[in-house]
């Protein structure tokens, strides 16, 4: 380890597994409670639509449950780390910028976010002797949202969402003509 | 004999420079998503499929399964070269071929490992040519019980067999469920687990559940593992792949047994991962090189990749006849046919005979063409792993984030795309399975209709599912599957066996 932060543990196993636990047993109850609101006994037709995924939530529920109970019981052998210090750093460096591109999508359109995307991560890159220059950088990243363009809306007709900067290109597009 | 004749009449229709082309491009990026991390079969299917909503369904298919067959020969390039399974089912496939890179028999390995994997894909097509239409037709006399204890059989075998703890495949699979329920009501018609939140109406999507999942948890893991590719290099000369070649026949008998376990592994779920670990292990017990394993012995390349590759089109066949995928993308193939508009099932080899002939014929000639784009583009895509992982990163995520906005063209599918890549990377760490959920979440609905069903003509009686001597064996062997662990535990303690095995590392 060439760093001591790098090597400390973040958060013991059995808190992880406790919390997904008690997340996948939060759902349980929701489908639960979802289930109910549309009845789930024996109408005129059969069945009544929380039926079936009544059942499905209490399943989810009660195996959520076993499993805290096994957390519980292997409580020892669980206390080893989920995720270093360093990791998680690394994890989060990664994340936090994909949780970014995704909230910013729906204001900026996906081939802007996208292109800031690519080039940020590709800027931030400190691990490499040199770093990319500004050419190279650019020509990636647009060349990416550019292909992205190709493929999906001008090839397979599947539209994306450009933003309000691509509508405003678009018009100024329609405007020329 | 009439699949013979349909066979031809499959070629005949796929024959076409248009089909063939597709099949090349689907192979292209079959292995590419098979070479790069964080995508992968299941995910790239789910990626591809919005593009082929436009495309006639033979098209689609043959695409998207060349695709299937293009990733699974991706992922034994990054194994043997890079030491990383580029896929789950490949992992088998680093224990020998990786040394015998580091060796500088890359090129041996790579050689053996595609040979071997088309002869193995091969005999899950004849399996398929052969048995599928028997198989639909016995199961066109099933009723809505006997195809929920065939849906019930799936599940459980998921849950005896899976290496996972089972209690961790029973919340993948009941998340599956519950996705599957949110939504319209396909019965009803009222709107179920949405919570009045206008987003929610159109259910959550499958794709987007495999994308986020398999695509961003990946990406997560590969981060967190520190990403450091340290690949030999190879150069396939037709030398080297004669050679190879003429040492295959000495392997006969593994390739037979790893056949047998592939098909038998794709047929029932267990899938292309577990089909290829067992066949190692097998190989490894029986053969007289047993010091080599794990060394670079020959035979541990063959073994797995043959296993993998034949599980991997065998699992089609229970797609196409009952409507149950064998593996994660064999389930996201399903969930395409169903958006197309087909109903996959016995009543497919009846009303779209050329969609099904079309396809098992374009599998024949699909993998014979995947092994041939293989060999000759494996330093291109060699290549493209060594692209810098701040360059690939992003653009796959990017990728990924197209693939989930596409699906419905809504941007709160690619929130959710990030909810399931948090999720995937907890699961993947915790030794939760994710196929489980993706099987699930496709096969929910009709689960739950032939369950639906069943229930009506009973009026609620569980009894239904024991009220004929078929369905009742398939129950009841559904049931045998689901306590599995405890029946074969309970048998080893009653004999005094003791479990040799020490429990093995958590695999991908």
């Amino acid at each position: 380890m060439s760093n001591s932060s790098h090597a400390t543990s973040l958060v013991g196993t059995r808190w992880v597994e406790l919390g997904l636990a008690g997340f996948t047993l939060l759902i349980g109850a929701v489908v639960m409670f979802g289930s109910i609101e549309q009845g789930i006994g024996w109408g005129d037709a059969g069945p009544e639509p929380g039926y079936f995924p009544f059942y499905i939530g209490l399943l989810l529920a009660a195996a959520s449950v076993a499993n805290g109970v096994l957390t519980f019981l292997r409580w020892k052998p669980l206390s080893i780390s989920f995720v270093s210090r360093g990791e998680f750093r690394q994890v989060l460096s990664v994340f936090i910028p994909i949780a970014l591109f995704v909230c910013a999508m729906p204001f900026t359109g996906i081939y802007l976010a996208s292109a800031v995307f690519i080039a940020w991560f590709m800027w931030r890159d400190k691990v490499r002797a040199k770093p990319y220059g500004v050419i190279m950088i650019g020509a990636v990243s647009l060349g990416a949202v550019l292909a992205s363009f190709l493929i999906f809306d001008l090839w397979f007709k599947v539209p994306l969402d450009a933003g309000p900067l691509g509508d405003l290109i678009a018009m100024a597009g329609r405007s020329l003509k | 004999m009439s699949e013979f004749d349909s066979l031809l009449q499959g070629m005949n229709l796929i024959l076409t420079p248009g089909h063939i082309g597709l099949m090349v491009i689907g192979v292209l990026l079959g292995i590419l998503v098979g070479v790069l991390p964080g995508l992968g079969a299941p995910n790239g299917v789910a990626l591809l499929l919005p593009l082929t909503f436009t495309m006639s369904p033979v098209s689609a298919i043959i695409l998207l399964s060349c695709m299937y067959w293009g990733a699974l020969f991706g992922g034994s390039i990054t194994s043997i070269l890079f030491n990383i399974p580029g896929e789950p089912s490949s992992v088998a496939t680093t224990f020998d071929g990786y040394p015998m890179a580091r060796e500088g028999r890359a090129a041996e390995a790579l050689t053996a490992a595609f040979s071997s994997a088309l002869i193995g894909a091969l005999a899950g097509v004849l399996l398929l040519t052969f048995l599928s239409t028997r198989i639909a037709a016995f199961a066109m006399t099933f009723s809505s019980p006997e195809f929920f204890a065939v849906y019930l059989l799936a599940f459980c075998t998921f849950i005896g067999m899976s290496k996972n703890p089972p209690l961790k495949t029973v919340v993948a699979m009941m998340i599956g469920f519950a996705m599957a329920a949110v939504g319209m009501d396909t019965v009803s018609g009222n709107l179920r687990l949405t919570f009045d939140q206008p987003a929610l109406m159109t259910g959550i999507s499958f794709e987007v559940a495999v994308i986020g999942l398999f695509g961003i948890g990946e990406i997560l893991c590969t981060v967190e593992e520190g990403l450091v590719f340290r690949g030999e290099h190879a150069r396939i000369t037709p030398m080297v792949i004669l050679r190879t070649w003429a040492k295959l026949p000495r392997y006969w008998f593994t390739i037979l047994r790893s056949t047998v376990v592939g098909c038998w592994m794709g047929v029932t779920p267990g899938g292309p991962t577990a089909a290829s670990f067992m066949s190692y292990s097998i190989a490894r017990r029986f053969s007289k090189n047993r010091d080599n394993f794990g060394k670079g012995e020959i035979e541990g390349v063959i073994a797995p990749e043959t296993a993998d590759h034949a599980a991997g089109t065998s699992a089609l066949l229970p797609m196409l006849t009952l409507g149950i995928p064998g593996s994660a993308t064999a389930a996201v193939m399903l969930g395409g046919l169903m958006i197309w508009g087909l109903h996959p099932g016995p009543t497919l080899f009846a009303e779209q005979h050329d969609f099904v002939w079309g396809l098992i014929a374009s599998m024949y000639l699909g993998n014979v063409v995947s092994l041939l784009v293989v060999l000759a583009t494996v330093p291109l895509f060699a290549s493209i792993l060594r692209i810098p992982f701040s360059i690939i990163a992003p653009i796959i995520i990017m990728v990924c984030a197209i693939g989930a906005y596409s699906v419905h063209n809504s941007m709160f599918d690619v929130m959710l795309m990030l909810g399931f890549g948090a999720l995937g990377y907890l699961f993947k760490k915790l030794g939760y399975p994710i196929a489980p959920l993706v099987l699930a979440a496709v096969l929910g609905d009709k689960a739950e209709d032939a369950f639906r069903q069943s229930m009506l003509f009973s009026d609620g009686q569980l009894g239904i599912f024991w009220s004929n001597p078929l369905v009742g064996s398939l129950t009841t062997a559904a049931l045998l599957m689901l306590f599995w662990p405890l029946i074969s535990g309970g048998i080893k303690a009653a004999f005094g066996w003791r479990n040799r095995h020490a429990i093995k590392p958590k695999t991908l």
